[in-house]
């Protein structure tokens, strides 16, 4: 009886308040009107749960908001593929003189000198898939709460987004640090 | 369920009996029955309650076996102080009125 009594709350109510009152039902003489008092109570919780899920809760999000994260990942990753595979050959070719690579990456490099846009994407790709991989992990969004309104951020943590946000940020270091290098060696000269 | 002439919102009864210390469900209902008369039935009280614990006006302890106490907040001895005061002047001026 208790139990089907119970089932007049919403879940979310009944998670966290059902066996305290399911034991103190069990202290009680189980009449009509306990049955009633406990019934239409649960039908009240019920109009409140739905009034808040209309008039409070969430009213707006901004951007991805945790919704596809991996697909935003995977973009990600895509975007910084091209970078990844130019900073690591070069780190193999000019850092550690492996001289296979640098019979690869050296006709690449002298075209990138004649394109300069291939140059400005490459260097752009890592923090545009940096974008990419943490935008869906943070939800910003605007809240009904107590009458009023109120701002409201969230970050969730996503390991293959962190991953490729961590090394977009670490090859758009590593760039600029190749740049600033390059800019003082230039200056030098 | 039943109630007698007086005050009877389970809120403010709720906020009373708490006011005196820490109680578990069954202790709040005896409370309440013995100071104002009103016999409030488990679903009414435990949905005063869970209001009461949203506006952050009461907490919940650590269980005590099957029974969890519940306690007055800081929030909560304000809200009680200001509902109390009102009702006070509404009864000074009823009091008043009828005598004149």
């Amino acid at each position: 009886m208790t139990r089907l009594l119970l089932r007049c709350y919403p879940p979310a109510w009944r998670a966290r308040y059902g066996a305290e009152l399911a034991d103190l039902i069990s202290e009680l003489p189980m009449t009509p009107a306990i049955a009633l008092d406990v019934a239409t109570s649960g039908l009240r919780q019920r109009r409140h749960a739905a009034a808040l899920a209309i008039n409070g809760g969430l009213l707006m999000t901004i951007g991805p908001a945790w919704r596809h994260p991996t697909a935003f990942a995977v973009i990600g990753a895509v975007l910084l593929l091209p970078t990844f595979a130019f900073v690591g050959a070069s780190l193999l070719a000019y850092e550690l003189g492996v001289d296979s690579v640098r019979g690869v990456i050296e006709p690449v490099a002298s075209a990138m000198a004649r394109w300069r846009f291939v140059d400005l994407l490459l260097v752009a790709a890592p923090p545009l898939a940096f974008l990419a991989a943490l935008a869906p992990l943070v939800r910003m969004g605007v809240e009904r709460r107590d009458g009023g309104m109120e701002a409201v951020i969230a970050v969730r943590a996503r390991l293959l987004n962190v991953v490729v946000g961590a090394t977009a940020l670490l090859l758009a270091g590593l760039l600029i640090w190749h740049i600033v290098v390059e800019s003082v060696l230039q200056a030098g000269a | 369920m039943a109630t007698e002439p007086g005050v009877s919102d389970p809120g403010l009864l709720l906020l009373i009996s708490l006011a005196s210390g820490p109680k578990h469900g069954h202790a709040m209902l005896l409370d309440i029955a013995q100071f104002a008369g009103v016999r409030l039935g488990p679903g009414t009280l435990y949905g005063a309650l869970s209001r009461l614990e949203e506006r952050g006006h009461v907490e919940a302890m650590p269980a005590e076996g099957r029974r969890r106490p519940y306690r007055l907040t800081g929030s909560g001895r304000g809200e009680l102080k200001g509902r109390l005061g009102g009702l006070s002047r509404a009864v000074r001026t009823g009091l008043q009125r009828v005598a004149t």
